[in-house]
């Protein structure tokens, strides 16, 4: 019940409700923006947040995560381009929908949807989030190490197309953030004799080099890739209205992709394009008219713009119980909680409950922010990016790179940090390595050394402890069945085109 | 070919890292070594990069190879360069020389022909930076060692 005075407390903060408002704009065209996501935005603006107080910042942050989430929906309806990865499922009804001269109509359907998904994701955070903390309290080093090793094989292994690939991500970013002085015995590693490197790789840097300056570079090169100008598809005028007898057969699709990404959001590492996809695939499973999705049905938009919302407040439960940030914007909200000195993990609800509920109260006000900005000016909102130069816009998020990274510490050492990260973003996203990986790994390392290495000091250094306590075992169990679960997918996707191929 | 590269790279990567991880002093009696999980991690990553390099060579000979737009790479590549340049010569220059410099070019890069919005980014991308980030948000500029026109200007 602790939401209610937070909500109040929201309510009557003029600059708390300004900072909303402003963030779901900011997140509703950075999302619409093909080429910029969220995280890029976030990890921006992050150094900023050092100016502002700890709410504040969080709620900014968290809101532009939530808001471009649903702002991917629109470059896919109209412009035949996901502004984000999750958006992509929205796609393959909703721009058929625009070419049929029905865009407003989508874009109404996905709205409400997105608003619905993303109300009930934080409805059961709130509900299941102090739970889930008390019983983080109760678990000792065994068991969240334990819990670590299961994200860490999650993350690297489900996301993304080869799980090779995702492993050897999750572990370069273990690498890189063992480098400096070991909090436990001060011993240096991988510091090669650099005093700079002693002081460790900061996050700030790491995060902006890799989602804002690689972006920057994947951008120039796809900028020799492109063809053509994008044209937005206009609606007619019935086009343009949505009437409840047409959003009732949407209703369902969208409370159970609601569920669905409520449930995929607690595991860390899934991710919002996962929930869409599935919640779309259940979705045409069920649906009475299967033969109309993928030609422009409006629950074919539903299911998958309620699913990919659904997923954001849930996926705040692993990050505020046990610290494990379950999607890249988790771990950049994780470093603003770092930067302001609040330590994140089951006790931060006896230290911290109300900035936390305050946090839940500006997200759920956020939903309703995008909610009534889209629902009647998500039209506007494409005009305007249509109207962005994006040969303009990239030279200045360049440049802001370097200044954000800068401002963060006042570093030299963090410029130089942020372009190698840079760079190796970009390649990371060329070969096909798992980017969300490497940075949650990142992020994950230095709390998993801590709790792998007291389970060790508690058995006097043998590893069988990890076996003996069963949800230890458990949790260990459930990430080598992730790779297993993985492998077998992969397997029986090749089995298939294989057999494909044979009867061709 | 590319599987090969990247399995090669990767291994490369994580003997260096095994060496590095080994170069950590042994734990103190009681206390666990501060190598143990640098060195775990390389070792799996040692291990992958071998799956990788195995996988490469189960590939079939006939595939053909994935065309790459290598002039776009060089831009990017040539990017890189000028953003190395960019930050190291904040230590030597201050913020604003190396900024009204690299401005121009960038713009030019993505693709901007206009002269006049050029010669604008050499003097409006300094200035609005500067105003937000050092005046507005009270950051400390990075001072030049060679020469600093921030303070050229303030005298």
């Amino acid at each position: 019940m602790e939401i209610f005075p937070a909500l109040l407390s929201v309510i009557t903060d003029p600059m708390l409700l300004f900072a909303i408002v402003l963030a779901a704009v900011v997140g509703m065209i950075v999302g619409a923006t093909p080429g910029l996501t969220a995280s890029a935005a976030i990890a921006m603006l992050l150094p900023i947040t050092f100016y502002m107080s700890p709410l504040f910042a969080l709620a900014f942050l968290y809101v532009i995560g939530k808001s471009g989430r649903y702002g991917g929906s629109i470059a896919a309806i109209l412009f035949n381009t996901p502004g984000t990865a999750a958006s992509a499922a929205t796609q393959i009804d909703g721009y058929p929908l625009a070419r049929a001269g029905k865009a407003g109509k989508a874009m109404k359907v996905a709205t409400i949807s997105s608003v619905i998904g993303d109300f009930m994701g934080d409805v059961l955070l709130v509900v299941g989030v102090g739970f889930i903390a008390a019983i983080a309290l109760k678990l000792g080093p065994p068991e969240t190490f334990a819990i670590y090793f299961a994200a860490f094989v999650v993350i690297g292994s489900v996301i993304g197309k080869s799980i090779v690939k995702g492993l050897a991500s999750a572990l370069l970013g273990i690498l890189v953030a063992m480098v400096g002085l070991d909090p436990i015995s001060s011993e240096e590693r991988y510091t090669f004799g650099s005093f700079d490197l002693s002081n460790g790789i900061g996050l700030v840097p790491l995060m902006i080099g890799v989602f804002v300056l690689g972006e920057v570079f994947a951008q120039l090169e796809e900028r020799r890739k492109a063809t053509g100008e994008t044209q937005e598809n206009e609606s007619s005028a019935s086009g343009n209205e949505l009437t409840w007898e047409e959003y009732k057969p949407c209703l369902p699709h969208a409370l159970r992709g609601g569920f669905i990404g409520a449930g995929i959001g607690v595991l860390p590492g899934l991710g919002s394009a996962i929930a869409a996809f599935i919640s779309y695939g259940e979705g045409k499973r069920r649906a009475k008219n299967p033969e109309q999705w993928g030609r422009g049905a409006l629950e074919g938009v539903a299911a998958p713009e309620a699913a990919n919302n659904a997923v954001s407040g849930p996926s705040m439960a692993p990050l505020l119980t046990l610290g494990i940030p379950g999607s890249t914007i988790g771990a950049i909200l994780l470093g603003v909680f770092l930067i302001h000195g609040i330590q994140v993990g089951p006790t931060l609800f006896l230290t911290d409950k109300e900035l936390v509920y305050k946090l839940f109260a500006c997200g759920m006000l956020g939903i309703f922010a995008y909610g009534l900005i889209g629902y009647f000016g998500a039209t506007q909102v494409a005009r305007l990016i249509l109207k962005i130069p994006t040969n303009v816009l990239y030279p200045l998020i360049f440049m802001t790179a370097f200044v954000a990274a800068y401002s963060a510490r006042g570093s030299m050492f963090d410029v130089t940090v942020m372009t190698c990260a840079g760079f190796a973003g970009w390649l990371m996203r060329k070969f096909d390595f798992n980017i969300a990986a490497f940075v949650i790994s990142f992020v994950l390392a230095k709390g998993a050394e801590e709790t792998f290495r007291q389970a060790l000091l508690m058995s006097d250094g043998g590893a069988m402890i990890f076996v003996e306590r069963p949800i230890a075992l458990a949790f260990l169990i459930l990430g080598v069945g992730a790779i297993a679960f993985r492998i077998r997918g992969i397997m029986k996707e090749r089995s298939l085109a294989e057999g494909g191929l044979g009867d061709a | 070919m590319r599987a090969y590269v990247e399995g090669l790279v990767l291994a490369t990567l994580s003997l260096v890292a095994v060496w590095g991880a080994w170069q950590v002093p042994a734990a103190s009696p009681g206390d666990t070594w501060a190598g143990i999980v640098p060195f775990a991690a390389s070792v799996a990553l040692l291990f992958l990069s071998i799956l990788l390099i195995l996988g490469a060579s189960r590939q079939t000979a006939g595939i053909a190879p994935v065309s790459t737009d290598k002039g776009a790479a060089f831009q990017v590549i040539a990017l890189f360069v000028i953003a190395l340049i960019y930050q190291q010569s904040f230590r030597w220059f201050g913020y604003l020389l190396p900024t009204a410099i690299v401005a121009p070019v960038v713009f030019y890069m993505f693709g901007v022909r206009s002269w006049i919005g050029l010669a604008s980014s050499a003097v409006l991308c300094p200035l609005i930076f500067h105003i937000i980030f050092f005046v507005l948000l009270g950051v400390f500029p990075p001072y030049g060692e060679v020469f600093d026109l921030l303070s050229w200007i303030q005298g």
